[in-house]
């Protein structure tokens, strides 16, 4: 059985990264050499963060996240890079996640209009068996 | 009938204002006083220049509710006179009889209830001509008709006159050495009139379709190597008295090209050109095709993808040595620009989840923009079958490197359900009821029941499966039966239920693995009808039916190795199978070890035209003291053709009865091949030779001489492929070769033809 | 019933009766013969005070009978043709529904809600003083309900497979454009487990204050609360009772 890994998300290398400088460059200029940040925090200047992660899959098991780099840019208020971070997946928390859900009232179809929906419709399988 | 009165407003040389205190109109019956103010927009009172009362005028004119419109000022008062379309009654189309009346009624414009407008008219007149000219009746003419009704309406008629269908009589070529003209026509869209010129639709001339046949046969040349291939010119000529075109293609082939010596260099520092050499097939001296080369791309970007390496691209540089009539590449793998997917939209799927749909993208939101992965999750999601269909494009997201992954779906029933019931004196009442669903409440699950309850046959059997188990990429499936069963070649009954679930995952990037439990109780029994017509059964199979009830817990797992769809030549592909069932392994009554294992390679040869497919498979039941009945293998379409179920192995001496054995080993060559009919009836043709037998029998008592030993069958057989709309059926007639004097043929058959 | 055959040509007709015809189709509930026959009078006698109403009927008729298609189609021509009637709010209002209506029976497709909304838009900008733009606000924040609903569903499907840059995206999303929706509160503790997943507990803890400042008394600034502060449920070796997860996912198509 062997393991099949993927990548997903994208981290600036550490040529590019080393261009960046902290107290000079602004969004603007960090943009253009690094690329638009995968996730932004919410509040207006808050930190640009680059997250790459790779998935390890194997046989019937859930696919475990085996490796992820996490590039952290915080601005200042002025929207000047003020620090720039780097850590990996031992940052992260393993997180229980609420299995409520908000009620979306979409209505889905239900087994007796889909039961009656293929009424008739014949398929050679059946006439041949 | 009416064109736009020239304006009567005079427009005063100086820049005069205006103001109304009331506003008359005149001739309006269908249209309010108000609505036509609203499409002025001038309010009462209000002071107006002269070039705002131009406006007005314009925006009442061009509401295109009225035929002529005049605006004039007397004293205060502004004066609108206007004269209405009338109103369409009822629209219809005469002489039309090639192409129905809904092929032609969506284009028109002009609508029933909807204002009358010449303009639009003629416009639909022009619609319908092209229409025509798609279907390649370029003689067809439309005329538009108008009849007056009462209260200011009319119906608008299109009388068409159709011309004779213009044929094409025939189709040649001129400066085609390497093919014939007969294998190129098979190639182009445009057929010759063949004799079934009145079904064939696409023997006519059309415009579109001669650019069409000019890139197919491009496409033709350029993948055998001919790269210089080119379509001259198309000469047309229209022969007034047959009515048909002679059309002939000049071209021009070239010289067939292979390829010389193929190279890579790397322009990104994590990229290492030897590495990616190694992943390229194409050896030197092969003849030059374009697939082979995007073929060999797609290897690298795989392997660029497998490394984490991104916005890898691969450029081929080719360079032609003429003389030498090869053609070197150069693979240059380059930083592709930095481009991420945004959002992934999936539309139309009315029942079916979003997930179900979405699972079949490997690449995420926020992940690098990767256009190979996104055409293969196409193909993933069409490959469902719950779309008639579904387009994925791209389009640009909010910001230039961000895109945005348009899946529109459009779904198609995938469900069955007949119900029914018959009453036979002789039998009673019996139901037969099969429910199947193939996208279980959207979720993408299989659900299926089959109920039949008659007296022999009664059974009810049960399927379900999760194709995406806990959301993973692992498919669970159980099934379920419980009924009695007689084959036709069996005299006994079996009375079985069972329950098997099954766990399938990938385990390699082409192979699969399946681990199963089945659990069984199952007894055989007399047939009545046997017994009272005096029969006794043979030693063997009376030993089964006083073993009486036995139950059977098994574990298996089978190994499945498939390149068809994800190998990377498209023309060749392999499905390697092999599993084992250990039943007694965890207590029941019966104690055996089934292995079975399976090796099929298919090859499309001949320009793609034929295919040629090889299968070669064998099964062997080691059980502990006899094997009984219902494990052992019986001869059926799916091992030997040409025979009856049952018809070839052990047999018992009295009666002649089929007994089954132990092993079982079959080769398969089989070659699929185009009839020469158009392909739209769906009929192609294939030859085939089968070469096994069935054998081994642990209590030989009684059974006719050597037929437990292992004699090999032989049979070759012709078939026909027949796609109906209820699925591929496939005839095949059969001619033994050499078989054993006990054996039943039979020389027909009818099946369903699953492409393998 | 009645004395003309159904569908034969009523060209004789005077309009008044065919109107009263249709009229009596609607008491029987007949609404696809009624919209015929409001057809019949706005074809036959065009220019009469009787098309006008007619026109409006069919629409309507054509509503009840769940004939959304050609609703609009009779809905949108009322307006070409009486743009200033008082029956146009009416009229658009009908266009609107005949849109909402279809989210019921399209459930997971997305596109028609949209092309609901900006219908609803229409009936509450033109006509805000029309008895239907109550309505129209009312069925309005269903469908952007509809809308954030989506854009949840997808978050959560990508939150479950620990995708948390998409699933922040989507997320996001919702906090920015669907504020007034019912899915806001949830978006934001969905913000919390997935900034606190990458590690980014300083923003956790911003999406957590905004949670508890605007929606202290929901049971989903219980659940962040009890993550930020540390004794969120620790996660048990088997992700709590596996059975339990086969029976919600597979057999109730529950998400988690």
């Amino acid at each position: 059985c062997v393991a099949q890994f993927r990548n997903h998300g994208y981290v600036p290398s550490s040529e590019q990264l080393a261009q960046v400088v902290v107290g000079v460059d602004t969004k603007d200029t960090v943009a253009d050499v690094i690329g638009a940040p995968g996730i932004e925090g919410i509040r207006d200047n808050s930190g640009w963060y680059y997250v790459r992660s790779q998935f390890r899959h194997y046989g019937a098991f859930e696919p475990k996240e085996v490796d992820r780099q996490v590039v952290a840019i915080s601005f200042d208020s002025r929207g000047v890079v003020s620090n720039i971070e780097r850590f990996g997946l031992e940052q992260g928390r393993v997180v229980v996640l609420e299995r409520r859900v908000t009620d979306d009232n979409i209505k889905g179809v239900t087994f007796l209009e889909q039961l009656f929906g293929g009424l008739g419709n014949i398929s050679a399988e059946q006439l041949l068996q | 009938v009416t064109s736009v009165s020239y304006t009567a407003f005079p427009i005063p040389a100086t820049a005069q204002s205006y103001s109304f205190s009331n506003v008359s109109v005149e001739g309006a019956q269908r249209v309010s006083t108000d609505t036509i103010l609203s499409y002025a927009g001038i309010a009462r009172g209000q002071s107006v220049s002269a070039a705002e009362l131009n406006d007005a005028y314009q925006k009442v004119l061009g509401s295109g509710l009225f035929e002529t419109v005049e605006f004039t000022p007397r004293g205060n008062t502004l004066v609108i006179k206007v004269v209405e379309f009338p109103v369409v009654s009822a629209i219809s189309i005469e002489g039309n009889r090639k192409v129905s009346d809904d092929a032609l009624m969506p284009a028109l414009q002009t609508k029933v209830r909807r204002v009358y407008s010449p303009a639009m008219v003629e416009a639909d007149a022009a619609a319908l001509t092209e229409a025509y000219e798609v279907k390649g009746q370029l003689v067809a003419t439309v005329t538009p008709k108008i009849i007056r009704r009462p209260e200011n309406r009319v119906d608008v008629v299109f009388e068409v006159s159709e011309g004779k269908g213009v044929e094409v009589e025939r189709l040649s070529f001129v400066g085609n050495r390497s093919y014939s003209d007969a294998r190129l026509r098979r190639v182009l869209e445009t057929k010759q009139a063949g004799l079934l010129r009145f079904i064939v639709g696409r023997d006519t001339y059309a415009e579109d379709r001669v650019e069409f046949d000019k890139r197919v046969l491009t496409d033709f040349y350029t993948s055998r190597g001919y790269v210089d291939f080119q379509v001259l010119n198309v000469a047309a000529e229209f022969s007034r008295e047959r009515n048909a075109y002679f059309m002939t293609f000049n071209v021009r082939e070239g010289q067939k090209y292979e390829f010389g010596k193929i190279s890579v260099s790397s322009e990104i520092a994590e990229a290492d050109g030897e590495e990616f050499l190694k992943v390229n097939k194409i050896r030197e001296g092969q003849t030059y095709s374009p697939l082979a080369v995007d073929n060999t791309i797609e290897r690298m970007e795989t392997l660029a993808t497998k490394k984490g390496i991104d916005f890898l691209r691969v450029e081929p540089r080719v360079t032609r040595n003429d003389r030498a009539q090869t053609l070197d590449i150069e693979f240059v793998l380059v930083r592709g620009p930095r481009v991420f997917v945004e959002r992934i939209d999936i539309e139309g799927n009315a029942t079916t989840l979003d997930r179900v749909v979405r699972q079949k993208f490997k690449t995420v939101e926020g992940d690098p923009f990767n256009p190979r992965e996104i055409r293969d999750a196409a193909e993933r999601i069409r490959a469902l079958g719950f779309f008639s269909n579904a387009d994925v494009n791209t389009r640009q997201g909010s910001a230039e490197d961000q895109m945005i992954v348009d899946v529109n779906v459009t779904e198609k029933p995938t469900g069955s359900f007949t119900f029914g019931g018959n009453y036979s004196v002789s039998e009673g009442a019996n139901l037969i009821a099969s429910f199947s669903e193939a996208n279980f409440l959207g979720r993408g699950q299989k659900l299926s029941f089959n109920l039949t309850t008659d007296i022999e046959d009664g059974s009810l059997t049960f399927n379900f499966v999760e194709p995406a188990f806990l959301g993973r990429d692992v498919a669970f499936g159980i099934s379920a039966g419980l009924g009695t069963s007689q084959p036709s070649y069996a005299e006994h009954i079996t009375r079985r239920a069972y329950i098997s679930p099954r766990l399938t995952f990938p385990v390699s990037e082409n192979g699969a693995l399946t681990v199963n439990y089945r659990g069984e109780i199952a007894e055989i029994v007399e047939d009545d009808d046997y017994i009272d017509a005096g029969y006794t059964y043979p030693v063997q199979i009376q030993n089964d039916i006083d073993a009486g009830r036995l139950t059977t817990h098994s574990l298996g797992y089978s190994y499945s190795y498939d390149t068809r769809r994800s190998g990377l030549n498209p023309n060749a592909g392999m499905l390697f199978t092999f599993g084992q069932d250990y039943a007694g392994l965890i207590g029941g009554d019966t104690d055996y070890i089934k292995t079975s294992a399976e090796i099929t390679g298919e090859m499309k040869v001949w320009h793609e035209e034929v295919t040629l497919r090889a299968t070669l498979e064998g099964g062997v039941i080691d059980a502990d003291g006899d094997s009984r009945i219902t494990d052992r293998y019986f001869n059926g379409p799916s091992i030997i053709r040409g025979f009856e179920p049952g018809g070839i192995g052990p047999r018992s001496d009295n009666n002649d009865l089929a007994l089954g054995g132990n092993y079982y080993a079959v080769a398969r060559l089989e070659a699929n091949f185009p009839l020469g009919l158009p392909e739209e009836y769906g009929v192609s043709g294939g030859l085939f030779f089968d070469y096994g037998s069935v054998w081994g029998l642990d209590d030989d008592t009684g059974i006719i001489a050597g037929s437990d030993d292992l004699n090999w069958r032989s049979v070759v057989g012709a078939s026909i492929f027949w796609t109906t709309p209820m699925g591929p059926l496939r005839f095949n007639f059969t001619h033994a070769l050499d078989k054993e004097e006990y054996d039943k043929e039979q020389t027909f058959d009818l099946t369903i033809s699953t492409s393998f | 019933c009645g004395e003309y055959a159904p569908r034969e040509n009523l060209e004789g007709y005077p309009a008044k009766d065919i109107y009263e015809r249709a009229e009596y189709e609607i008491t029987q509930k007949d609404f696809d013969d009624a919209a015929f026959y409001f057809g019949e009078v706005e074809r036959l006698y065009p220019y009469s005070d009787w098309a006008k109403r007619a026109l409006i009927m069919q629409a309507f008729s054509y509503h009840r009978d769940r004939d959304y298609e050609n609703a609009r189609v009779s809905a949108q021509r009322f307006l070409d043709f009486y743009p200033a009637d008082e029956d146009a709010a009416y009229a658009q209002y009908l266009l609107a529904l005949s849109y909402y209506d279809q989210i019921d029976d399209v459930g997971r497709d997305q596109g028609l809600t949209f092309q609901a909304l900006q219908a609803l838009r229409v009936v509450i900008e033109r006509y805000p003083n029309s008895e239907y733009a109550r309505s129209a606000i009312l069925k309005f924040d269903l469908a952007f309900d509809h809308l954030a609903a989506k854009e949840m569903e997808i978050g959560r499907y990508y939150l479950k497979h620990k995708h948390y840059v998409a699933a922040v995206n989507r997320f996001r999303v919702v906090v920015e454009q669907f504020q007034t929706t019912q899915h806001t509160p949830e978006a934001l503790h969905r913000l919390v487990e997935s900034y606190l997943s990458l590690g980014l507990t300083e923003e956790a803890q911003t999406a957590g204050a905004i949670l508890g400042h605007n929606y202290q008394s929901t049971p989903w600034y219980q659940d962040s609360y009890k993550l930020l502060t540390g004794q969120g449920l620790e996660p048990k070796v088997f992700e709590n009772n596996w059975l339990g997860a086969i029976y919600r996912q597979m057999i109730r198509g529950e998400w988690l």
